[in-house]
């Protein structure tokens, strides 16, 4: 081990948590997208076509 | 689709095979023959890898739901890429089967895609699979190239008439950040003409993720250029920058609420054209 923060590998899913309290999911796939759905529905764009405030972060 | 260039595809798909042997698609101009294994720049031989694909609601609002399919695979190496892991390690993900993936498109599109998404990694490094793909649905579907149209004209001249919109990821407005953050030192020059010439045949939509700190010397310069040479382009701004956990050249910082509204001021100051 060292002391280098850990590098995501393909495939890890990545989950932040900040300062503000604000959590973020880096690049999240399907499922990921469901549990933002469920812990926030209204700032996750919903698969009924509404438009939330959040978005995915991007490449 | 355009209907014509569709019944041209299996055209195209052999042109963009043959450019893999001496591959040229990009300004790297690596020249390796991807067809015998050899891998440039972004990691790629002749196979064409999927690692995510899925119905998606988070972009622009005119093209959701977007069925994005997901390229390993890319031709910059963006220090802030929340995909990197995917890029670095292209052979990670999967060989994608062409009909199956063809058939997922369908079953996509049947369930009310708005819009067909390929990205990555980047497409263009993958030009000859989605050209492959193309040929296998049908042509009323309305296609995405969301890209950092950091390619050469090939490019250019086999998506041209199959491509709706170009969703141009434009990410720096100098090239001096774009060395340090992309590793490209001609990167203005190469994504400025390609936004100009995919307006010309297609719907442009010019992203930009504001970056903390790069207000004067990239979101300025961008905001400028496309008021002065494309002033009917879409642009949408993204407050989603995300900093790389050990930031060397990346602003370590994420984006602030002021930032944001500046930003969107100074674009409608501009008389941009702002989606959403």
């Amino acid at each position: 081990m060292n002391n280098k923060p850990y590098k995501r590998k393909p495939g890890d899913f990545e989950i932040r948590i900040l300062n503000d309290g604000k959590v973020i999911m880096i690049a999240p796939d399907e499922s990921l997208i469901e549990v933002a759905q469920a812990v926030d529905p209204v700032n996750t764009p919903a698969k009924n076509g509404d438009k939330g405030k959040w978005q995915k972060p991007n490449k | 689709m355009d209907y014509q260039a569709h019944r041209e595809i299996s055209e195209r798909v052999k042109l963009a095979k043959e450019v893999l042997a001496n591959c040229n698609l990009c300004p790297r101009q690596c020249g390796v023959d991807r067809t015998a294994g050899e891998k440039g720049y972004c990691g790629l031989d002749d196979t064409v890898r999927c690692f995510r694909e899925m119905l998606y609601y988070g972009e622009e609002s005119e093209l959701v739901p977007s069925h994005q399919i997901h390229f390993a695979g890319c031709n910059l190496k963006c220090e802030f890429c929340v995909v990197a892991e995917w890029n670095e390690q292209p052979f990670m993900a999967k060989e994608i089967d062409f009909d199956d993936l063809a058939k997922t498109i369908t079953r996509h599109q049947n369930e009310g895609a708005r819009t067909l998404n390929f990205l990555g990694g980047e497409p263009t490094v993958n030009l000859y699979g989605i050209l492959e793909l193309l040929g296998r649905v049908g042509p009323e579907i309305r296609v995405v190239w969301n890209s950092n149209m950091y390619y050469n004209e090939i490019v250019d001249t086999l998506t041209t008439g199959l491509i709706d919109i170009y969703l141009a990821d434009f990410k720096c407005g100098n090239n001096s950040c774009a060395e340090a953050l992309l590793g490209a030192s001609d990167y203005m020059e190469i994504v400025r003409h390609n936004i100009v010439r995919a307006a010309e045949h297609a719907g442009v939509i010019i992203r930009h993720i504001i970056m903390p700190g790069h207000t004067r010397c990239c979101l300025t310069p961008i905001l400028e250029w496309v008021a002065s040479e494309i002033p009917n382009a879409k642009v949408s701004l993204r407050d989603n920058y995300v900093p790389p956990v050990q930031a060397t050249s990346a602003p370590a910082e994420y984006l602030t609420q002021k930032d944001m509204l500046s930003a969107v001021e100074m674009a409608k100051s501009m008389g941009l054209k702002l989606v959403k």
